[in-house]
């Protein structure tokens, strides 16, 4: 379903010092349901690398190739900002690590506004539908800040899936939660991704969140421009 | 949710902002509308082209203070003007009063005489002839057509093309009778009636002269006249004879003839020598009255004088020919409401509307950049919830449209209340006009400029929506999210 080849990201420092390679990922992929962990501590490129395959930033180089039912293999890197956008709102769910919900809208509004930009119809009912899925049936017409940090995660949770997307990439989704409320939020996305039948990319550096996911990859492992110790290592560690 | 739920919601969220950005645009919106309406229709009100007469015949003196007051009743009267040149141009006599050939003779198909100086309850008291509503000297309508079955409508005052003075009620008075006709607005806001009777107060309410004390003369009311939409609506009118009946108009214009044939010296810090403006205070009467009701004034016919004379003339050459012989006269002139007032209004319309119209369009374009201002910052308060829209899908153009269609919102709220507000400043404003001279504007008209200006407006508040939507649309999404 994703074929990454030679992807690669450099940025550039503001101090006009040469510029520093984040993402250098020579191959990778993922199946169509498939459900994979990328473990990686604070600044090893994760976001990044998520940033890249759900098209928020462009690629230097290399290839991004999603095959999707019906439209055939896509390469990300060759479309357009707008084709990039229009794809990931058709294709990709997205999960942050904090909610990322807008405040102004109710938790309903937040899902039924992950629609809106796939050029669909908003579907009500299956907005709803997931809602209570995650749990929130009573919490449908709540703006986020009525809400609980876990209840505005799940609300994102529901979000990412509005669309019913053909890959879910989480970023850290869990890391503003509390162990109990980590693992019940986990055990929603997984559920969830396996009822739409949606891969599943989710970055973390906590092996107990990775544990829960079929497939476990350590982000060194891919990607050659990640630094700093693997996850298991920085848990007996001292990174800060 | 679709693209307007989105902007409506957004808006709602930041509702402090978004309506005192409105209320900004409401502002300047409202002051051009009602600029653009006033500018319109006051035009349309006081420089129209048909008053019923061709000219209004006066001392000589500014031909605009002649019109205004004769037919606004506003400011005070000019002066006055020698009755015998009323009789000169009303009736058919072949020598004036100073022994000469009548040049007016034959000329005018009706004319009117008007005289004014006493009030009651603020609203003008008219001295004038019964002809002035197609009645006779005993109040008796006159006939409209001749004994040869010919129609006689021409000579017969209007106070607008094919439009006569009418009763609600009652009917017009006699010359020579103590008896009133008044407007219909007088009877409908003083209560008069009918059989009422009403005491004059020496002065006009607009002269900026304290009024003085009331008369000993008591009017009878006989009729009430429809309404006309006039200025006429707010006044009462009485025989003119009975205006010289009042001993302090007598007495004054005594003086006034001795002043102007040099027999006699102004008294010193004497008020102006004016039938209108004279004080003199004395419980003598200026007439004798009848059984039959009638009245006969002691002041001499030679010593009368009037404040205007309403003349229709009987065809376009006797019109030319009365302004020349007009002109050449030594006291008097002739003006032409119609023109006066275009003329006033084309010199000193445009220049004010113009600056009146400057001022709203700079207020607008203030209000413009406080839209700008007001997204700006909404937008850089924003960038976060930008960055999610677009990782969720939103392209580019896409949050360019949305900021740009809600800054149009916000300016499309001002513009419609504006507008709104616009006609609802013009309708107060129409009501104290209607209020001060009895005029009204139609201040429900919409003309083509309010919209082309609602219009601009609209498109004006989309284009302060770019500046912002350029900087949303440059959002760094990535950025924001983790900095977020």
């Amino acid at each position: 379903m994703l074929q990454v080849r030679k992807l690669k990201k450099t940025f550039a420092p503001p101090d006009g010092a040469p510029a520093v390679p984040v993402v250098d990922v020579e191959e990778f992929a993922l199946s169509a349901g498939e459900q994979v962990a990328l473990l990686g501590s604070s600044g090893s490129g994760k976001t990044t690398l998520l940033h890249l395959l759900a098209g928020i930033l462009a690629a230097d180089s290399g290839e991004i190739v999603y095959s999707i039912a019906g439209a055939g293999a896509i390469n990300m890197t060759l479309l357009s900002e707008a084709a990039r956008d229009h794809f990931r709102g058709q294709h990709i769910g997205y999960i942050f690590q904090t909610h990322h919900l807008l405040p102004g809208l109710t938790a309903l509004e937040n899902v039924l506004l992950g629609m809106s930009f796939t050029g669909r119809r908003a579907d009500r009912s299956w907005a709803a539908h997931l809602l209570e899925r995650v749990g929130l049936n009573h919490r449908l017409e709540y703006k986020p800040g009525k809400m609980s940090v876990g209840q505005q995660q799940r609300v994102a949770v529901a979000r990412a899936l509005a669309n019913r997307p053909q890959l879910v990439l989480a970023d850290e989704p869990t890391g503003a939660l509390d162990a109990a409320s980590a693992l019940q939020t986990m055990e929603l996305i997984r559920s969830l991704c396996a009822e739409v039948n949606a891969a599943l990319l989710l970055v973390t550096h906590d092996l107990a969140i990775a544990g829960k996911l079929s497939k476990q990859l350590q982000l060194t492992a891919i990607n050659r421009a990640a630094h700093g110790p693997a996850p298991q290592q920085a848990i007996a560690g001292d990174v800060a | 949710m679709n693209l307007f739920e989105l902007i409506l919601k957004q808006m709602r969220q930041r509702l402090l902002s978004t309506l005192l950005t409105s209320i900004s645009i409401l502002l300047g919106v409202t002051l051009a509308i009602a600029v653009l309406i006033l500018g319109r229709e006051s035009r349309a009100v006081f420089a129209q082209s048909d008053y019923g007469v061709e000219l209004v015949v006066g001392p000589k003196a500014s031909p605009l203070q002649l019109v205004m007051n004769t037919f606004y009743h506003i400011d005070v009267s000019p002066g006055n003007i020698p009755y015998g040149l009323y009789e000169d141009i009303a009736t058919a006599r072949e020598f004036s009063d100073n022994g000469k050939r009548n040049p007016f003779r034959g000329m005018a198909s009706w004319a009117v005489p008007i005289a004014v100086g006493d009030s009651y309850k603020g609203r003008r008291i008219i001295g004038t002839s019964p002809l002035l509503f197609g009645a006779d000297d005993a109040g008796e309508p006159l006939p409209l057509t001749d004994e040869n079955g010919n129609s006689r409508l021409s000579r017969i005052p209007v106070f607008r093309t094919g439009e006569r003075y009418s009763f609600s009620e009652g009917h017009a008075f006699a010359a020579n009778k103590l008896e009133a006709v008044i407007g219909s607005r007088v009877a409908r806001e003083l209560g008069l009636r009918i059989g009422s009777t009403f005491r004059a107060t020496h002065g006009v309410p607009a002269a900026d002269l304290p009024l003085g004390e009331e008369h000993n003369l008591e009017w009878t009311v006989v009729g009430v006249l429809n309404e006309t939409h006039t200025a006429n609506d707010n006044v009462l009118f009485i025989p003119l004879l009975t205006f010289y009946a009042i001993f302090e108009h007598e007495d004054a214009l005594e003086k006034i003839n001795a002043l102007q044939e040099g027999i006699a010296s102004p008294a010193p810090n004497r008020a102006p020598a004016t039938a209108a403006t004279t004080e003199v205070q004395r419980p003598d009467e200026g007439y004798t009255r009848k059984p039959d009701g009638t009245i006969e004034v002691k002041l001499p016919k030679k010593d009368w004088q009037v404040s205007a004379i309403l003349v229709h003339t009987r065809s376009a050459k006797a019109l030319l020919d009365f302004q020349f012989i007009l002109r050449n006269l030594p006291d008097a002139i002739g003006a032409s409401p119609a023109d006066v007032m275009a003329k006033f209004f084309d010199t000193f319309l445009p220049k004010i509307s113009m600056m009146l119209i400057i001022i709203s369009t700079l207020v607008t374009v203030v209000a413009g950049v406080s839209i700008m201002v007001s997204i700006y910052n909404s937008v850089m308060a924003r960038r976060r919830e930008i960055a999610i829209m677009r990782a969720l899908g939103a392209t580019k153009a896409r949050i360019l449209t949305t900021v740009c269609l809600e800054a149009g919102f916000i300016g499309t709220i001002g513009a419609v209340a504006g507008f709104l507000a616009g006609h609802l400043l013009t309708s107060i404003g129409s009501w104290y006009m209607y209020r001060t001279f009895g005029a009204s504007l139609p201040w429900w008209r919409v003309g083509g400029m309010e919209i082309a200006y609602v219009l601009c407006v609209i498109v004006i508040s989309l284009l302060a929506g770019l500046v912002p939507a350029m900087k949303a649309y440059e959002t760094p999404v990535a950025e924001n999210l983790v900095a977020a």
